[in-house]
This record gives structure tokens, sequence and C-alpha cells, in this order.
């Protein structure tokens, strides 16, 4: 019934914020972010590699905003550069693994039933394998550095998109619209480029961010582990790590700030989809 | 004799874009016990929010005026218990989509019973005997194994009889039921039209029909009221209402329903206002062929003088009802050969495992052998399941089919690559759901382009006034072009689809219920224009529809499938006025008791019902 218009989605979906307000509040977070890795250093110019052993294990003083470790290492500093080291590898993997993914599926999607059912089993092998522990088994195997970093975490973590890109492309390649321009001679390449990645760009815009968070994550798990960006290069997840080796002492100083960085990415990203999400509503 | 359902002066304001729109105003009607009243109205109406408003399910920020008295009982007043015990026992609801409106994980009679212990108590296994009472009340086949399936295990028609079932369970005074045969295949749809005429007469109840399609209702409803834009444009009993329209908007909306063998629909110009910009005088007024000036000044008094109450300043005569022309039988056209199928067979493939091979199901279109002429128009019926879609697809080259297919001298198999791309584009396809056919983020001017896009390259000029011109020959305006899809009516997004379809000069047009989904009155001016463009090009149609008065409007021969096979083909005034097979009888039945009104008694059909 046309009458449906007076029911707006705003209304059943109930939800308290609108979609333009979780938008703000993650992109806002998300900057937040990538100035503390990215710009921020340029601000807060001390060395995070410098040692004041005088000064070891210090809580926040005005010297150090955010305290010492127990080398005597300004924390403020180590979390900065840790940010930036954290960030240089899990954005680029992320883009990676949301390149690959985006192209795998529409692949197995678009092609014929044959080459969809081989690619289809392919990434089930993929999926079978537990990604942390492939990654640990790489990530021991092959040089410590941030090129092979971003490559490792970009092949881990692509297979999930490429699954729900391939049923949403195969789910619209029935509809009217695509089958009204097959009609006029669209080849495969003309419907992904100009109506499936239309159609699809909402659910890519919200699993890339999401993405991005599991980026972080992983990297971060990665490092905690050990593996990771290697000394005297520091990121959030070997921050988190050392403070844990001292865990009795209570360094809350060195536990929080990259705890909280972690998750506020995790954050920033989920609430940027979810606004995204919100915005476009159900207009697919 | 009291009426069940009694209203007087509703008015229905609604939240609408941070303003408060005004649906329904001062609207009154009564019902008796044992009367069925078709209230009548295109979408957009207020038809609906009528309904909602009596059973007190409008949408939150809804503000009501008026009273609502249901056997003397004010409803706006009533509170939220004694409402829920209403909806049951007062008033049951029957809604469009039945398969939206029943839980698909439960089953039947968990369903129905659950109507009626939440208002009566009671035990389960009362419960299910109540349950097994009602679907033998509604007519299901097999009642006793119906209990204990669940609604997908349903045909469309079987899901409905369960809504009424449940909707009676509690034994209401008054049933309202919201479009609930539209979207059936008209024989089904038909029998559930009969199901609520003998229920109403067994249970003396009165029924609230709710429907845009007078046709529907026009054999069963002892009164019609009609609503146009939010206010009451005309009603009375029935029989006078569908003799002597005495309202302009009445005239026209019956004018507009296609019958059989009928030569123009009557066109209504322009679209309904929406809420917020509804007209200050009569709002029908700025579409009406009748109007003076009087009429814009202020909202016409209802006008009793006739057999039926018209708010109109110049009601229609009684004898102005345009009466049909005689069927005089159309000279006889010959086309030069288009198309020719030979043998054509689709099956679909079976559940195919990894190893072995699946069961073997009936050929969706079995050896299907015709052929048709350059500006000829096809129409092909039969209900859904008899291979119709599959016929057009096959015509599309959508699916594989075994047989020849030849267009023009060429023969699809024999084609490839470029060659069968180009020879495929000469047909083209207008989809049954208008918004399903356009991508919704591609602008109107991008979608009508992709044909001409895709045939080569085209400068940009050249493009936007060939899309431009297209857009004018299907009666949009052309600086529509920078609008999206969700902006559109319904009629307007399938004129696009058209026009889309137009772009690639085809000769060929296949139809797929192409006005199912629209109005009564956006069909007629749809119908029309797809006629005068025949005319104008010299492309043939294929017209693929259910509705046998559609077809028998536009085609020129007429084929009848069932079960995947053509059972008669014949040109269109002689496969009405003399039908060969049995099936196509059934078939010409069911739409001329639909669309027949009182003085279309020339259709031999008639002796049919």
């Amino acid at each position: 019934m046309s009458e449906a218009f007076l029911f707006g989605p705003s209304r059943i979906m109930g939800s308290r914020f609108s979609g333009g307000f979780t938008l703000a509040v993650g992109l806002a977070l998300a900057a937040l972010i990538l100035f503390s890795g990215f710009l921020a250093p340029f601000i807060y110019t001390a060395s995070p590699y410098a040692i004041h052993p005088a000064a070891a294990l210090q809580p926040p003083s005005a010297a150090f905003p955010f305290g010492t470790d127990e080398l005597g290492r300004d924390a403020l500093a180590l979390l900065l550069s840790g940010g930036f080291a954290t960030l240089v590898v899990a954005l680029p993997a992320a883009a990676l693994a949301f390149v690959s993914g985006v192209a795998y599926g529409f692949v197995s999607g678009l092609g014929s039933s044959w080459l969809d059912k081989i690619l289809m089993r392919l990434l089930d092998v993929f999926l079978a394998l537990p990604s942390l522990i492939v990654l640990l088994f790489f990530a021991a195997l092959v040089p410590q550095s941030n090129f092979n970093l971003i490559l490792l975490l970009g092949f881990i973590s692509w297979p999930s998109l490429a699954r729900l890109v391939r049923n949403e492309v195969r789910a619209q390649r029935g509809r009217d619209f695509i089958l009204a321009a097959e009609q006029s001679g669209a080849s495969r390449l003309y419907l992904a480029r100009v109506h499936l990645l239309r159609v699809i760009a909402p659910i890519l815009v919200v699993n890339g961010t999401f993405m991005i968070g599991d980026s972080i994550l992983t990297i971060s798990a990665l490092s905690f582990l050990g593996l990771g960006v290697q000394p005297p290069q520091e990121s959030w997840g070997s921050l988190l790590q050392n403070a844990f080796d001292i865990a009795a002492l209570d360094p809350w100083w060195l536990i929080l700030p990259p705890g909280l960085l972690v998750f506020g990415s995790l954050l920033a990203a989920s609430l940027t989809g979810q606004g995204l999400l919100r915005l476009w509503g159900g207009a697919r | 004799m009291n009426p069940v359902l009694d209203i007087r002066n509703l008015s229905v304001t609604l939240p609408r874009n941070e303003r408060n729109v005004t649906i329904l105003e001062t609207f009154s009607l009564a019902i008796a016990p044992g009367q069925m009243l078709g209230l009548v109205g295109e979408s957009g109406s207020g038809k609906t929010i009528a309904a909602l408003a009596i059973m007190r399910l409008l949408p939150p920020g809804a503000k009501t005026q008026g009273e609502i008295l249901l056997n003397g009982e004010n409803l706006l007043q009533a509170s939220a218990a004694r409402m829920r015990a209403i909806r049951g026992q007062g008033a049951g609801m029957v809604f469009q989509n039945p398969l939206a409106a029943l839980n698909p994980s439960r089953t039947v009679a968990s369903q129905i019973g659950e109507a009626w212990r939440v208002h009566q108590g009671g035990g389960k296994t009362q419960a299910r005997a109540r349950a097994l009472a009602l679907l033998h009340e509604v007519g299901i086949p097999e009642p006793e194994t119906r209990l204990d399936n669940y609604p997908h295990q349903l045909s469309g028609g079987m899901r409905q009889r369960v809504m009424i079932a449940m909707a009676l369970a509690c034994r209401p005074q008054l049933l309202i039921a919201d479009e609930p045969a539209t979207g059936l295949d008209p024989l089904i749809s038909r029998q559930i039209m009969e199901l609520i005429a003998r229920l109403r007469r067994e249970r003396n109840m009165a029924v609230l029909f709710v429907t845009h399609d007078l046709s529907v209702v026009q054999d069963y409803a002892d009164m019609i009221h009609v609503l146009y834009a939010g206010r009451s444009a005309e009603w009375g009993a029935a029989r006078d209402f569908f003799r002597h329209p005495r309202h302009p908007y009445s005239a026209a909306l019956l004018g507009a329903v296609a019958r059989l063998g009928q030569r123009r629909l009557q066109n209504i110009p322009g679209t309904l206002p929406e809420p917020e910009s509804r007209p200050a005088g009569c709002r029908f007024a700025p579409r009406c062929a009748h109007a003076k000036e009087a009429c814009h000044a202020a909202y016409p008094p209802a006008d009793s003088h006739g057999a039926t109450v018209a708010a109109c300043l110049y009601p229609l005569p009684m004898a102005a009802r345009p009466v049909a022309e005689a069927q005089a039988p159309s000279p006889k056209r010959t086309f030069p050969p288009l198309l020719h199928m030979q043998g054509i067979t689709v099956r679909y493939a079976a559940n195919r495992r990894w190893f072995g091979q699946g069961q073997a199901q009936p050929p969706a279109l079995a050896d299907v052998t015709l052929s048709l002429g350059k500006g000829e128009c096809l129409g092909v019926v039969g209900e859904s399941g008899s291979g119709k879609s599959s016929f057009g697809r096959a015509v599309l080259q959508m699916l594989e089919y075994e047989g020849k297919m030849v267009l023009d001298g060429q023969d699809f198999h024999a084609q490839a690559g470029q060659e069968r791309r180009d020879l495929r584009r000469k047909v083209q396809v207008v989809f049954q759901d208008p918004r399903e056919s356009m991508n919704p983020r591609m602008s109107i001017g991008d979608i009508i382009a992709e044909p001409l896009r895709l045939a080569g390259k085209i400068k940009r000029d050249a493009l936007r006034m060939r899309v431009q011109d297209l857009l004018g020959q299907v009666g949009l305006n052309p600086e529509m072009t920078s609008r999206f899809p969700g902006s559109v009516s319904g009629g307007q997004a399938q004129r696009i689809a058209i026009a889309r379809a137009l772009a690639a000069s085809p000769s060929l047009i296949v139809l797929d219920e192409p006005t199912s989904a629209l109005d009564v009155s956006t069909q007629a001016m749809l119908l029309n224009l797809l006629k005068d463009l025949a005319l104008r090009h010299a492309f043939s149609y294929i017209l693929i529809s259910h509705d046998f008065a559609v077809v028998s409007y536009m085609a020129d021969r007429i084929a009848v499938l069932n079960a995947g096979r053509i059972v008669e083909l014949n040109e269109t005034a002689l496969l009405i006025s003399s039908p060969q097979n049995a099936y196509t009888a059934s078939l010409i039945g069911a739409a001329a008791c639909s669309v027949n009104f009182c003085y279309t008694d020339t259709f031999e059909s008639r002796a049919l019902r």
C-alpha cells in the first residue's frame, strides 16, 4: 500500500539516535585517532626511544603527561609512535583485503556457475582455517617487515567479504533492471561497474569500515603476541604486552591509553559503519 | 435496523515531514448487519487510513476527530484494554498480503487458535477444535491436514482463507477487508469474494470492503462509498451507483476500467493531489472536464437529489452514463511476419546433486509454435504457473530453450557474440514492477540513456536530445532527467520503463503484466499510451497478463496458456465470443463477471457465468 510512507523508517527502527548523529560521532572519533597517529608526533616531539632511568615507571606528571614505562621511556611519545606503527600497517592491510575481497566476490558472482563453484569451495578452505593460527604460523616463518605484515593481514581477512559480495551480486543479478540492461547488450563488466557497484555500495562502505577496525584489532593482537611490529618500534599491541608483563605493579597509565585507543578505533569504525547504514536506510 | 458501524465526521491527521497533514476529512458512513459496503479509492485517497482508524491501529502521532460508533460504543473514547477486546469480538480485519500478516514459524492451528484463546480463554484442545471448525467454514480443502501446515505450505488463496478464519475466530459483528483479493489470480480472487459474501449472509455480519478496484466489489457490495483525496466524493446504493454514477470522478473511474471488448479506455488526466497540496475547492476540479469556476471556490456540499449522494455542484444527469459502443467486428488486419517460434520448449533444471541426475520435471513451456506479425499485438493469457512468464523470457532470450526462434529472418541460435547481442537488443521488455526494473541509484536520464550508450558511441548532446524526446513521447516532462526513480509515482515509473524500451529502437516489446501494479486510472492511461505508441512506431507487442480484460483491450490475437501449452490461439473477438476450449471459457467467465458492468450486455460472455 502506498499509504505505507506514513510509517517512516526511523519510527519503525525506534532508534534513539539518528544516522547522522551516529556517523558524526564515529567520524569525530576516527579523526581523533588518525590525528594521534599521523599528526600528533609532529606536535609532541619528545623521542619515544630516549630513556630516563631516574624517572622509570612514573605515573603521569607535568614532565611526562602520560607517565613513563619501566625503562623510563616517555609513555605519550611511545603511544603516539605506536599509533603510527599500528595504523601504517592496519590501514593498507584493510585496503588490500577490501580490494581483493570485492574483486573475488565479483568474479565469483558474475562468473559461470562452475567457476563460481570452484571459487566458493576454495573460499571454504580459507574460511575453515583458523585465521589467527595461520597468521601466527606465517608471521613466524617470513622475515618481519611492515610490507610482509600488510600482505599477511590483507591475506587473511578478505574471504568473509568475498563471500558477502558474491552472495550480494548473485542476489542482485536476477533483478529486473539488470535483466533490462542485459537485454540491451550490457557486458558483465558493464553490469559490475555501472549497476552492481552502485547498488551494493552501502554494503561495501559499511563492511570496509568494519574491516579497518578488524585490521587494527588483529595487528594489535599479533603485536601483543610478539609477532607484529618489532622492537625497538612499539605498537598499541606491544605496549599493552609490555604493561602486562609488569601488571603486578598496577601501571594503569600504561595499560589504559593503548587499550582505549584499540577500543576507540573499533568503536569509530563501527559507529561510522552503523551511521552510514542508517542514513542510507532501505534505499537499495 | 441499527447500524453495526456508524462513523460520523471522522477526520484523521498524521505527522509527515514535521507537519500535521490531514489525510481524511469529515468522513461519515454507516453499515447495517449483513450489509457489505465497498469503500473505493485510489492509493493515497485515505481509504486504508479510514480502515485502520476503526481498529485504532493508526501510526503514532495520528490525531482523530469525530465519532466511530461500533454498536453505539465510541471507539475513539475506548480504553486500550477495551480496544483489545473489540479487535476480535467487535471487528475482525483481513489484510491484503496474507503472507506478511501470518507468522511463518507457527502452524495454522496455533495461529487461528490463538486469536480465539486470547479473547475467549479455553484450552488447547478446544482451540484446535475451533480452528478446525473455522477452516471448514472458510472452505479449505482437507482442513484436518491443513491444521498442522505452516503458511509457506499453503497457496495464496488458502492463506487468505486462513486470514479470514482468524478474523472470524471470535465471531465479530464487523469484518474489515483491505484489498483481500488483490494480487491473486482472477479465478482465486473470485472464490475469495464468494467466500466473503457467503460468510456475510450466514453470520449476518457487516462487511467493510476496502479496494481500489470497482470491478471487484460491483457484484457483491450493497453500498458504495467513493473517496477521493481524503474526502467522500459519492456514496449510495451499489445498484444505483453502477447504473447512474453522478460524480464525474465516479464516472471516470468506471470508464477507466478495462472491460472485455472495449475500444478505448477513458483517461483521467492529471494525478491525485498529495495531502499537502490539496486544492481548496472540489478536489477533483483540476482534473474534471465538467468543472466550472464555482467548483474551485469551496468544497461542494453533498447533493442528494439523485439516487446516490454526490459531493458535486454539477452532478451528472441520470442518463449521462456513457453507454458502451456496440461491438462492431473490427476489420481483419494482416501483418508481414516478424517472429517465428518453432517447437519452443523450456525446462528448468531439477535440483541437481553433485553426482547423478535430479528428478525430471514437466517442462515450463512445451512445444510452442506460433508466428507474430510486424505491428501485431499478441496477448498471452494464463494463470500463475501456466508458463506465461517463461514464454516471455524465452522470447527475450533470458533463458535456455529448445526449438527455433527466428526474428526478422535471423535465427537466435545461429548467432553469437556481438551479432547475437545486436539481435537480442531488438526485443525489449517492460516488467510488472516499474520500481524493480530501475536501478534506484541511477538518474532517470541515465536509465533511459542506457540502451543508447550500449548500442554504440553517441555524442553527449545527441544523447540528451534523444532522451528528452523519448520522455516527451511517453508523456513525461523532459526536464525529469535528473530525478531519481524513488521520487516518481508508479505510473510515471512505468512510463520511464517504456521510454527505456523505446530507446533501443526495438522491433518487438514484451510487456510482462505491465499494468497489474498500477491503480485503475493510471492503468487506463498506460494502456492508451501503449496503443498510441504502437500506431506511431511499427513495432509488435507481446502482452503477458493474467487479466483477460486488459489483454483483450490491447491484443489483435490471444494465446491461452495452460500447463505450458497453448490451448487456444485465435483473434481476440473470436476467442472471446466463441471460445473453443473449456479452460479459455472459464478464464473469460471469471473476467466477465468482474468487469461486466450493467450496461455491457452485448457480449455472449455473460452467458458463460
